[in-house]
């Protein structure tokens, strides 16, 4: 599903942010990317978005190679990631309904399945009936669902999710790992790069850990092993 | 293109213009200043060619004879040049006929010739027309050479002038077109750059679940050529009004003034500016987009 061999980034201006990365991710795998701040966690999730390329190694994304690919497939790959952000970033003039539906439309998704499909993610979310609300008047716990019902709405291979619960107490924060759980358990693989120790060390799923750049460990069933 | 996508283009094209309500109306002003210009350079550089042609084409050939030349001679040449090919009459002007015509058109002035007393200056001449246009040029050269002819004139001076204005008149036009497509584009695409930052967040949400760049694009392209249109149909509303007016005019003052007619030269006109300001807008918005577009 995900294949690194190598993979170096150093930036323009001299920055090692990661250094000889080599890491399988398999169909159906949950992983924790866990690390200081700086450690290359973000270059690490930009890199699986194709926001940066590797400045050398080999990386494969459901069978795309995102070295070479040409410019004009990289929206192809995309469509297969669905991505969850810390601030959610949800479009404040559409409604939960429209900004869900919005992933479908710029893909140019069949418009029959438009109402189905957002109706099936909203009941992943289980947000069906707040449908027409706008993001402003939702919490920050159901704006992540919102955001998350959008990830998967095109039903994509790997969702990738950067800090999802970085900005929710820690109650709300265990109502989105559940539809994490759920979409996992479904047959999505999950990325998702956290601080979030008890999270971490709850779940008993694959951790991976970054440090300088470097992998420093990749344990099946890892706790966060850093003090808060 | 699918119809919901085009649905979803136009609205978003609308919502936008609406949006930068003052930059879209300053916008088309712009392009529509410009066009203006620009149509209006045409149609002048276009009728100076036309003049220049039409002259050259009613212009007879004077040929002038040498002063020695004996009656046969005259005689010979006559029917030399009236076999020539593509020569449509030859008519002979004795030196005296010739006076009598520039007494003619010295009017008041005749008595200026007093000075002359009863020499009479001016040669023998033939006056020569050609069966098209474009061979006066030809034909004048040929004529010359034949010996016994002094030179062969067709007004070359009056028309070469002309030519030498258009010229210039066209290089000053493109000079200034140059500068006026800069504005026009500086312009536009500072317009659309206003929609693209409007729209940044929607534009980064449409990358990350994976749209293409050109479904990115189409609603900022339209955009800009719906200003650049909008500019042109007002330059073309502008220039066929002025054109018929100034038209108007110049029949009424010289009739015979060889304007190209208004039909159908307006509709290519229009038709012209039209598409320059569709094509400057589909490029501002390509320069404000491009480096959008890249990452």
């Amino acid at each position: 599903m995900i294949h690194m061999k190598n993979v170096c980034k150093t930036y323009e201006n001299g920055a090692v942010a990661l250094d000889h990365v080599s890491i399988d991710i398999a169909k159906g795998e949950f992983v924790f990317l866990v690390g200081a701040s700086g450690a290359g966690k973000s270059t690490f999730i930009k890199m699986l978005l194709r926001e940066v390329l590797p400045s050398e190694g080999v990386l494969q994304i459901n069978g795309h190679d995102v070295v070479h690919m040409p410019h004009g497939e990289v929206p192809y790959l995309r469509r297969g990631l669905g991505v969850i952000f810390q601030d959610y970033r949800l479009l404040p003039d559409k409604t939960v309904f429209e900004n869900i539906a919005f992933a479908m439309q710029v893909i140019e998704a069949p418009r029959r399945l438009l109402q189905r499909s957002v109706n099936a993610v909203l009941d992943v979310v289980g947000l069906r009936d707040k449908y027409k609300c706008f993001p402003n008047q939702l919490s920050g716990g159901e704006q992540q669902r919102v955001a998350i019902a959008r990830a998967i709405v095109n039903d994509p291979a790997i969702v990738i999710a950067d800090e999802p619960t970085g900005n929710l107490d820690p109650e709300t924060s265990w109502g989105i790992m559940d539809i994490f759980k759920r979409i996992n358990t479904a047959g999505t693989t999950i990325v998702m790069a956290t601080h979030d120790k008890t999270i971490v060390d709850t779940m008993k799923k694959r951790v991976i850990a970054i440090e300088d750049g470097r992998i420093v460990r990749d344990e099946a069933r890892g706790v966060y092993g850093y003090e808060n | 293109m699918k119809i919901r996508t085009s649905e979803y283009f136009i609205r978003e094209v609308f919502f936008s213009l609406k949006r930068n309500n003052w930059m879209s109306v300053a916008s088309i002003a712009t392009v529509a200043v410009s066009l203006f210009i620009l149509g209006m350079f045409l149609i002048i550089v276009m009728n100076m060619n036309r003049m220049a042609s039409s002259l050259e084409s009613q212009v007879q050939i004077s040929v002038y004879l040498k002063e020695d030349i004996s009656k046969q001679d005259v005689k010979d040449l006559q029917d030399d040049l009236q076999n020539m090919q593509g020569i449509a009459s030859v008519t002979f002007v004795g030196k005296e006929k010739a006076m009598e015509r520039f007494k003619e058109r010295l009017g008041d002035q005749k008595f200026l010739l007093d000075a002359l007393g009863d020499t009479n200056p001016l040669p023998d001449s033939f006056e020569v027309t050609v069966k098209q246009p474009e061979l006066v040029k030809t034909a004048a050269a040929a004529i010359s050479n034949y010996s016994g002819v002094e030179s062969a004139k067709y007004g070359q001076d009056v028309v070469e002038h002309l030519f030498d204005i258009t010229r210039l008149i066209r290089i000053f036009g493109l000079a200034l077109m140059a500068v006026l497509a800069g504005a026009t584009l500086f312009i536009i695409s500072n317009t659309i750059r206003l929609t693209v930052f409007a729209r940044r967040k929607e534009i980064a949400i449409m990358k990350y679940v994976g749209a293409t760049d050109w479904f990115i694009r189409w609603p900022f392209l339209l955009e800009g050529i719906v200003l650049g249109c909008g500019g042109g149909i007002i330059a073309a509303l502008a220039l066929r009004s002025a054109y018929g007016m100034i038209a108007a005019k110049i029949y009424n003052t010289l009739a015979y003034f060889p304007l190209i007619p208004t039909y159908p030269f307006l509709n290519y006109i229009s038709l012209t500016i039209l598409l320059s300001g569709m094509i400057i807008g589909a490029l501002g918005s390509t320069i404000s987009l491009k480096r959008f577009l890249k990452a």
